[in-house]
């Protein structure tokens, strides 16, 4: 027996035959049955995509107009626009509010504070994250969006007239219940995961790369900018796209406070709607055909752009991980 | 290598924690239930006791009527455990909708079919009217520092219609001399569906108001442009409640659940009397409905009458294709208008029917038909 | 930095020290990252007061077990939020039976049999990726192929509920698994065992904590999901005892439909729901974290 090759220590010293031939039913039929459950990540996804495409085809054949407009009333109009505005305006609300709070926080708990002080600060943030959509959602609607009513209405007075950040942010219909109010509270919930995994990133600095840094007399901010974000950049990004594909995908916290109406329109502080709050709201009601497959087809598009963003996320972090750990 | 001491008490934890699990899904709740400990306690002695029947009753409409009808289906459901109620408060214009495409048993409607649906009433089919329940339209209002509110048709015409734009304008402030109102401006708001509640108010503004409403009567108006609109009574309970400074119409009972102050209006005995199931009682007494049993409540005369009152009906086929449905409906409709039924809304700030109206309907029973 | 240089060489100088904006500059930078976490703390210490102050007034031992759930414009006192609270352990419950084995055969697959084959590194790719999917679409997709033939069902939630829980098992158990040092399997393997004994008997023991705090973790995220349910679970007045067959309801449902009303009585009993809701996570999460701390030196 060579010594050299790494043989599999399952197959028994000294058999001539190949593994499957000389090992017991048992041993077997557990190896098909791991495979068999390892492979129900990918028979999930292709059902998925499969399921929702059929039940879709009715909203699909009514064509590219019919699915390009804005308006979506569960009547007679199912655009997919409006709603597909709302999604991404508040996700990239969410984003721009939550990335420098997140990746704040993930320095901090990676090169500010000693190791093992850091516990406590990570509890903190599982705390975050262990607050169910729901809670948020209440929360936002009940305390939050009335609080913030009489806020936006006083920014909308203050602001009017001014050329562009009077459009963004005034406007004569502000309302608690909107996009920016949705925005906020996905930044909320993003925060944990944005802040885990680019903790997770940027731990895999080599140390080597910070003490020359060091040596050469940076502070920790230079050294931060000149030896971990160089390395991090690609993880980080791909940590802030994992958020973005998590707040894309946020429903029970978006519908109750974004607002019921659907329309593609610059002010901010207006009602709005999102793909995954509309199909959660309106599924009750959706007795029509059309309607019903136009919700199960704006689910299906959902599914399609989060896979995506996740892929290109996944992507950035494992590659970043994996080159940092030397693979 | 053998399990040591750590596995072991890993395995017992795992156990345990499973076991919970496992037995709180075997385990099925063996609480008592208590249905109404207070406010709305149900008797069992329903005058329509016919536990032989058994279905299921979709019915749709009116807002209004949610509060009531989600109280009675409870309590009805002790009485008559084997029949199921659905009602889908869609807003009045819809619920009649759904009664004339036959996809509903009866129609929850705080207005008679309006002339200009009268075409969409299935061939050779008669509406029976039969009303369930009365109460105030109660004028909500969110100003945190402002109680006892007082206003009159004339400026709740100029408020909806968007003459008056502020809290302290001088028709508001004449008619609220001793309070301090602030400058906000005044928010609407108002229903976006088919409402039979935006019906009666707007009547009782064109009744009451005269040529100071120019926005005129129906089931749908078109606010101006700056309300606020939500489906259904509740939303605009919600809109009143988020916002400073808003307004809206909305029924009182819905208005005192969500926890909101309504204002007082003047009547035509020339006093300001606050929304209750008691002022609302009052004006209900003065009501002469006509045959049909329809009627309107508003603008009563009597000194603790309020003016804002209206009355809610359910709507049925005076001939229904089978039997079956006959006995549902007399077994449902019976207990709404039973003392049983009928007790369920003073708790609910509602008011039970006049008792001449009352038998009047029960009697109407006898004319559904298979 | 020349200039810095000669700035230096002016005066005595200690090389160690950064000059003037430097320094300001990082110590503004160090504020402000600590000023992130202060933000954070801002919405959470809110989230927790409030619901503590107002579930608090709802909590009681009617509201958690009475069966029947009053109309909305009730006021608080009248029935209360057992069918709820019986949903949701049995819906969680069951989905966890069905999730986490799949998910540690899966990672066992993936740790002890694939190797770096690529079918193994598709298929945890793709873990990670469905992790990132969302919980709605997991609703929908058991509506389509069950509940549209079998009606609605707790079972049905616990299916939406157990793919969300998969993709997450598979992967904080694939992590444990990796921990667990190979010279365990091959003194294992040198007495002769075959490799589902080792996996079993081994290793699977050996990251055992590690898999149940995961577990656990995933249970938390589970329990709080309410889009999966709604079409799945649709929704009940009374405790439905029958996991198998017919509408159920669980406290994130309550949560959502009560958030919506203006009533008070209803927002009274969303913040009580929602503060047993919270409660039943944060202890999963205190458990999973306790196997951690007590059992991580064993994986070393």
């Amino acid at each position: 027996m060579s010594a050299v090759t790494k043989a599999d220590p399952a197959t028994p010293a000294g058999s001539a035959h190949p593994l499957n031939r000389r090992r017991p039913l048992g041993d077997r039929g557990f190896q098909i049955l791991a495979l068999a459950a390892g492979l129900l990540v990918l028979v999930i996804l292709v059902l998925i995509t499969v399921t929702t495409a059929q039940q879709s085809t009715a909203w699909f054949s009514g064509g590219f107009k019919d699915i390009f407009q804005v308006a979506f009333d569960g009547n007679t109009r199912f655009g997919a626009m409006g709603v597909l505005y709302g999604t991404v305006i508040s996700s990239v609300i969410g984003v721009i509010i939550g990335v420098p709070v997140s990746v704040g926080i993930a320095l901090l708990l990676t090169q500010v504070v000693p190791a093992r002080w850091a516990r406590p600060f990570v509890y903190v943030i599982d705390l975050l994250a262990v607050v169910p959509s729901v809670v948020w959602g209440l929360w936002g609607i009940i305390v939050l969006v009335p609080w913030l009513q009489k806020i936006y209405v006083d920014i909308a007075s203050g602001l009017k007239g001014v050329p562009v950040l009077g459009t963004l942010f005034g406007g004569p219909n502000v309302t608690g219940a909107s996009f920016f109010t949705a925005g906020l509270i996905l930044a909320i919930m993003i925060t944990p995961i944005i802040t885990s995994l680019s903790r997770e990133v940027i731990a895999t600095v080599p140390d080597i790369d910070k003490e020359g840094a060091y040596a050469l007399g940076a502070t920790r901010w230079e050294m931060i900018r000149g030896a971990v974000w160089p390395h991090s950049q690609g993880g980080v990004v791909g940590a802030i796209l994992v958020g973005f594909g998590r707040a894309l995908g946020e429903t029970i916290a978006v519908a109750l406070v974004i607002g019921d109406s659907v329309e593609v329109t610059p002010h901010l502080f207006y009602s709005g709607h999102s793909i995954a709050a509309i199909i959660a709201l309106q599924f009750g009601e959706a007795t029509g055909g059309e309607f019903r497959s136009a919700l199960i087809g704006l689910g299906l598009f959902l599914f399609v752009l989060t896979i995506v963003v996740n892929l290109v996320a996944r992507w950035f972090v494992e590659r970043s991980t994996r080159r940092a750990r030397g693979e | 290598m053998p399990l040591g001491r750590r596995q072991h008490v890993t395995t017992v934890a795992v156990a345990a924690v499973a076991a919970a699990l496992g037995l709180a899904a075997c385990s099925s709740s063996s609480s008592s239930s208590t249905t109404g400990s207070g406010s709305a306690t149900t008797s069992a002695s329903a005058s329509a006791s016919t536990s032989s029947v058994s279905g299921t009753i979709k019915a749709a409409g009116s807002t209004f009527q949610t509060n009531f009808q989600q109280t009675a289906i409870s309590a009805f459901k002790s009485a008559d455990p084997n029949v199921t109620v659905d009602y889908d408060p869609v807003g009045s214009g819809t619920g009649r909708a759904d009664l004339y495409a036959n996809t509903v048993l009866f129609a929850g409607s705080d207005s008679p079919v309006p002339s200009k649906e009268v075409s969409k009433v299935p061939a050779g089919k008669t509406i029976l009217y039969f009303p369930v329940q009365i109460g105030p339209i109660a004028m909500a209002y969110n100003l945190p520092n402002v109680t006892g509110l007082k206003l009159d048709a004339t400026v709740l015409a100029g408020i909806f219609q968007g003459t008056i734009k502020t809290w302290d304008d001088p028709a508001i402030k004449a008619l609220n001399p001793g309070t301090s109102l602030p400058s906000t401006t005044i928010t609407l708001a108002v229903r976006s569906d088919s409402s039979g509640t935006t019906q009666n108010f707007s009547q009782y503004l064109v009744d009451a108001a005269g040529s100071a409403w120019k926005l005129g009567t129906s089931s749908t108006i078109t606010w101006p442009s700056t309300a606020h609109a939500g489906d259904g009574g509740s939303a605009v309970a919600q809109i009143v409640k988020s916002t400073t400074g808003a307004i809206g119409y909305v029924d009182f009972s819905t208005a005192t659940a969500a926890g909101l102050q309504a204002a007082q209006i003047k009547n035509s005995a020339g006093d300001y009397v606050a929304p209750s199931s008691a002022s609302a009682t009052a004006a209900a007494s003065h009501v002469t409905p006509k045959a049909d049993l329809t009627f309107a409540a508003a603008d009563e005369p009597g000194a603790t009458s309020y003016p804002i009152t209206y009355q809610s009906w359910d709507l049925v086929y005076s001939v229904q294709p089978n039997a079956t449905d006959v006995a549902l409906l007399k077994a449902y409709l019976g207990y709404l208008l039973s003392s049983a039924g009928q007790a369920l809304l003073t708790p609910l700030n509602l008011s039970p029917l006049p008792s001449s109206i009352d038998s009047a309907a029960v009697a109407q029973l006898s004319m559904i038909t298979s | 930095m020349m200039a810095a240089v000669s700035d230096s060489l002016a005066q005595p100088v200690d090389l160690r020290e950064p000059s003037g904006w430097r320094r300001s500059k990082n110590q503004i930078m160090t504020v402000l990252m600590w000023l992130a976490f202060v933000i954070v703390l801002i919405p959470l210490g809110f989230v927790l007061v409030t619901l503590i102050a107002k579930g608090a007034d709802a909590i009681s031992w009617q509201f958690l077990t009475n069966s029947t759930i009053p109309p909305n414009v009730l006021p608080l006192g009248t029935g209360g939020m057992g069918a709820a609270v019986v949903g949701t352990l049995e819906i969680t419950g069951f989905a966890t039976l069905l999730a986490v084995p799949l998910g540690v055969l899966g990672a066992v697959y993936l740790n002890e049999y694939g190797g770096n084959g690529i079918l193994a590194r598709l298929i945890s790719f793709m873990s990670s990726v469905m992790t990132g999917v969302p919980s709605i679409v997991m609703g929908l997709f058991i509506y389509i192929i069950w509940v549209l033939h079998f009606g609605y069902s707790g079972m049905a939630g616990s299916f939406a509920l157990a793919c969300l829980m998969l993709p997450i098992v598979i992967r904080s158990s694939y992590e444990m698994l990796r921990l667990v040092p190979d010279s365990l399997r091959q003194g294992s393997y040198a007495l002769g065992a075959t490799k589902a004994r080792v996996t079993l008997t081994v290793v699977l023991p050996a990251a055992l904590s590690g898999i149940v705090s995961g577990a656990l973790l995933a249970v938390a995220r589970a329990a709080g999901e309410t889009a999966p349910l709604i079409f799945t679970v649709l929704t009940v007045e009374q405790t439905n005892p029958n996991l198998f067959s017919g509408p159920d309801t669980a406290l994130p449902l309550q949560i959502f439909s009560n958030a919506q009303s203006a009533y008070t009585g209803a927002n009274a009993r969303a913040w009580g729901a929602a503060l047993t809701l919270v409660a039943i996570t944060f202890i999963l999460m205190i458990v999973a974290r306790i196997i951690t701390a007590l059992f991580t030196r064993n994986t070393r």
